[in-house]
């Protein structure tokens, strides 16, 4: 029973705004033996100069990638190397997170390396050349090249925002990289990694003193960023419009979607949680546009919807925390489709969201959907590390516990107010698409107008779904001629 | 129960005063056999009111002995959620819904692996519908047909990606009869005539989705009592099989071996040299040295990548991968090139390494930071319960119980700077080696 007791007392998370600076921090105290360090600054892409995007991911590889003061890469790699530790960076447009974790007996070594590789950096040439080169590679071969997914989604949210500071691309642009100096990254670092920027996060067996230790020592960065705050406002969409991207590849992949007005946090942010799960929850195959696109007609590997920024969904089951943003776009991401059904499944899609926006949810399914994810908020932080992270993003949102936030908020929640929400913020026009494929004139001439565009199946199909398919083929997405464009990869990004 | 986590705690904490935690494999387990020939394995871990179920079946791209079939370990991955008579496919999704729970499944050349994890007041549900869908999973032609189209865009999703071709290459040129001469999702053509092949899933299911192939792995806030009599409960009826699949020993590879590919668009060099290895063991000290081999000498802090990534900055990535699969396979190595006319310098600067140490030792002060760095590793990842499942279940898919993590560690810890010497002569030479290079278009209005 004590052994309870004593769990219960750790699990409590301790927020703390620190005396002696404006740091926040986020203390997890418990008994694992692996302790978990996550300094979240933030700031990030967002504050990139307009000519140099890209900076605010270099500043932080040049912190997690790069020697110290004292130390080299070199010999920061081989210290850490016993421990089987290391430091990770992750930049989005309003977050930059440093986090590392160690088995507690190694803390202090680790923390040693940790600190000076955040707090004195080393600024050597050689390693900033290193990791530019990395980065316009990241760019070009592992993003441009290798990637069609990721690549649609990142070109999607750089359209929706086009002309304020969340237009680009976190990784950067290619003559954007190629002007950043080793003097930018110093600039950047001074005047954003500050004190007021930094929610300071840890769990584990660490002690007291370790907390006060790591409070004193970044209690020594600069108190302010002296930056004015950001406003978001993307610009209107007037009517549905398309960027195709070519490139050579075997397949057609789509993400289309809007700027919403709502946040975590916001009164209808629970509402639109179900509607996203309902209507295509990441990676789980019980959403609608799952089933309806690749359940039934076999079309492609999957078919989901977010309310919130999702990046390297082709790798990750559960959404990355820390990347909060205070704008947000609702998305739909459509898998590689083979070239002959693109166009059927891009009209699918925008059907559907067609279907959702007018019906709403039907509420069988959001019963479902609803105890669906108030035990799913528990799969979401299973491990110390995913509970500090959330518990920083939380805090950045300024909402309670997420885990709580979400099951209060679900036990009140009704259908109505889901579909209220669902009416309210999305909608079937004005939509931005984006598509890569290799035959662009071919496609653009596909999805424009009422087609009709058909598919051919390997196999019969009932009846309904065959005369679905007609209304599906000639359904009109509202994209003319003039509001497609054409790129080819290689000015994307460039 | 609590007061045994309570004292696992202490032992973690304990031991940690010193060198890394004694045990490698943490966690106290049961391991039951049913009288069917299934395997259940039980680990209590401190994950307030989740359970991970991880079901591993030992078929993977491996069991694919007959011609014009590759990738259909993985279609039958896909077709296990296409229901049965008493769960259709909406019956799953919504218990599955109800129970919050995140389900996938994933297939490897050894192993096809269903997993779920979900709060614990759902775990009878669960078990009781997988068992249903392992014993009596049933699919219309249609289903089947409607799925290989799922199957064809995975396919195309990867297919973006030049690595995945090199890799089907170099499993190819490498192999001449095992069945890792196929990756895990195939060759395309066959692929595309997966739905042809209604006839041969039926018994492919009727070959592998048995007892005696199959364990399953229940870890979290679990007791191994319930968690027993309710898989006895649910696949206790499961009959056992009898087939053995045939899997063509490979010959002795005679010499060299070399190809190329040509990528259509632009892309970075890549190249890869790779070695006829050993299959996997925890009784001799192959697979242990050979792991320790490819961390000191290509790893992060190895000579060779600070001088070709960190200095000369030549490479834009470097590393290698000791086999670990449960018939020999590949010991590779991995550079990604930043200019194509560094692939000749390249080629003879790793060819180097592994020649220098097949003369040389390792330093043994490099080799004790190895072993310590793979202790903390492996204990670091093991922080909830759906880890520590996936974790075992890897193991599980070669020697069927989680022990085998503590006798390879053993050999670790056992390994001396001759024993990764000994192993690089044994298994790194010229006549069981296969270089594979990958070099793509000029960029778009480059000089040609």
């Amino acid at each position: 029973m004590k052994w309870l007791i004593l769990l219960q007392a750790v699990s409590l998370c301790v927020f703390a705004q620190s005396r002696s600076s404006q740091m926040r921090i986020v203390a997890l105290p418990g008994n694992s033996p692996v302790v978990t360090l996550r300094l979240v600054f933030t700031t990030g892409g967002a504050r990139d100069p307009e000519d140099k995007p890209g900076l605010a991911r270099l500043t932080a590889e040049m912190l997690a990638g790069g020697g110290s003061k004292d130390l080299t890469y070199k010999e920061i790699v081989d210290a850490l190397f016993p421990m089987a530790a290391s430091v990770g960076s992750q930049v989005d447009l309003e977050m930059t997170t440093f986090s590392g974790a160690t088995h507690v007996d190694n803390l202090d070594a680790y923390y040693k390396l940790f600190r000076a590789m955040l707090l004195e950096p080393g600024w050597r040439e050689d390693d900033f050349k290193r990791l530019k080169d990395s980065a316009l590679n990241s760019l070009r071969v592992g993003l441009r090249g290798n990637n069609d997914e990721e690549l649609g989604k990142e070109v999607l949210l750089s359209e929706l925002y086009r002309g304020t500071p969340y237009g680009h691309y976190t990784g950067g642009s290619v003559s954007g990289l190629q002007k950043i100096t080793l003097d930018d990254v110093k600039q950047f670092y001074k005047q954003h990694y500050t004190q007021s920027n930094l929610i300071l996060g840890i769990a584990g067996a660490y002690t007291p003193e370790f907390l006060e230790r790591l409070k004193k020592d970044f209690g020594t960065l600069p108190a302010a960023d002296s930056s004015p705050a950001l406003a978001i406002h993307p610009p209107a969409i007037a009517h549905t419009r398309a960027t195709i991207v070519e490139k050579n590849t075997r397949s057609v992949a789509y993400s289309f979607g809007f700027p919403i007005d709502v946040k975590r946090g916001d009164p209808d942010y629970p509402a639109l949680l179900v509607m996203q799960s309902y209507f295509g929850q990441h990676r789980a195959s019980g959403g609608r546009l799952y089933q309806r696109i690749r359940e039934i007609r076999g079309i492609n590997y999957g078919d989901y919807d977010y309310i919130e920024y999702f990046p390297r969904g082709g790798n990750l089951m559960e959404p990355p925390p820390n990347v909060a943003r205070g704008s947000q776009a609702f998305q739909i991401w459509i898998r590689p489709a083979e070239p002959p059904q693109a166009a059927f499944t891009l009209r699918l899609a925008a059907f559907e969201l067609n279907k959702l926006v007018k019906e709403g949810i039907p509420q069988e399914d959001f019963d479902r959907t609803k105890e669906f994810l108030s035990k799913f908020v528990n799969v979401l932080t299973k491990t110390k590390r995913a509970e500090l992270a959330y518990a920083i993003d939380s805090m950045y949102y300024g909402i309670p516990n997420y885990n709580t936030y979400i099951k209060d908020a679900l036990a009140k929640l009704t259908r109505d107010q889901v579909n209220a929400a669902i009416r309210k913020h999305l909608r079937t026009d004005r939509l931005q698409i984006v598509a890569v494929t290799d035959h662009a004139a071919d496609l653009k001439r596909q999805i424009v107008g009422t087609g009709p565009s058909t598919i051919e199946y390997n196999s019969p199909k009932p009846a309904e779904i065959l005369a679905e398919d007609k209304i599906v083929g000639a359904f009109d997405i509202g994209l003319r001629p003039d509001d497609v464009e054409i790129v080819p990869v290689e000015k994307i990004f460039d | 129960m609590i007061s045994r986590f309570l004292l696992l705690f202490c032992a973690v904490l304990m031991a940690s005063a010193a060198d890394p935690p004694s045990k490698t494999f943490p966690f106290p387990y049961t391991q039951e056999d049913l009288a069917n020939g299934l395997r259940l394995v039980t680990i209590p871990t401190d994950s307030p009111n989740l359970v991970s179920v991880y079901i591993v079946v030992q078929t993977g791209s491996r069991n694919e002995v007959e011609a014009g079939k590759t990738g259909f370990a993985h279609l039958f991955e896909h077709m296990m959620f296409r229901g049965t008579d008493k769960y259709p496919p909406e019956k799953y999704e919504e218990i599955l819904k109800r129970a919050g729970a995140a389900s996938n499944a994933d297939t490897s050349n050894d192993r096809t692996t269903f997993h779920t994890t979900f709060s614990k007041e759902d775990l009878p549900a669960i078990l009781a519908m997988e068992a249903d869908r392992f014993e009596n999973l049933k699919y219309p032609l249609e289903a089947f047909k409607t799925e290989t189209g799922a199957v064809l865009g995975e396919y195309n999703k990867n297919s973006a990606n030049p690595g995945q071709k090199l890799e089907e290459v170099l499993v190819d040129t490498a192999f001449d009869r095992h069945t890792y001469k196929h990756t895990t999702m195939g060759f395309l053509k066959d692929v595309q005539d997966m739905p042809s092949q209604y006839d041969y899933s039926i018994k492919f299911f009727d070959r592998y989705y048995r007892p005696e192939y199959t364990t399953i792995i229940v870890t979290g806030d679990v007791d191994p009592k319930q968690a027993r009599a309710l898989v006895e409960k649910s696949f206790g009826d499961w009959k056992r099989g009898s087939y053995h699949a045939d899997i063509p020993v490979e010959p002795k590879q005679q010499g060299p071996r070399e190809a190329h590919v040509d990528w259509p668009s632009p892309t970075l060099p890549l190249l890869t040299i790779a070695y006829k290895g050993p299959a996997y063991s925890d009784t001799t000290k192959d697979t242990a040295a050979l792991d320790a081999f490819a961390t000191l000498v290509f790893g992060q802090n190895s000579e060779l990548y600070q001088k070709l990534v960190v200095r000369e900055q030549k490479l834009d990535s470097l590393s290698a991968n000791s086999p670990s699969s449960v018939d020999p396979d590949l010991f590779s190595i991995r550079a990604r090139l930043k200019h194509v006319e560094d692939l000749p310098a390249i080629r003879e600067e790793i060819l180097a390494a592994v020649k220098r140490f097949q003369d040389e030792l390792v330093p043994a002060d490099k080799l004790e930071a190895v072993k310590k760095r793979e202790r903390y590793g492996f204990t670091m990842r093991l922080d909830n319960s759906e880890s520590v499942a996936q974790t075992v279940a890897e193991y599980v898919a070669l020697r069927r119980t989680p022990d085998t993590i503590d006798k390879l560690y053993a050999q670790y810890g056992s390994l001396t700077p001759e024993d990764l010497r000994e192993m690089a002569r044994k298994y790194l030479i010229e006549s069981g080696r296969t270089i594979v290079s990958l070099t793509g278009a000029a960029p778009a209005g480059a000089a040609k």
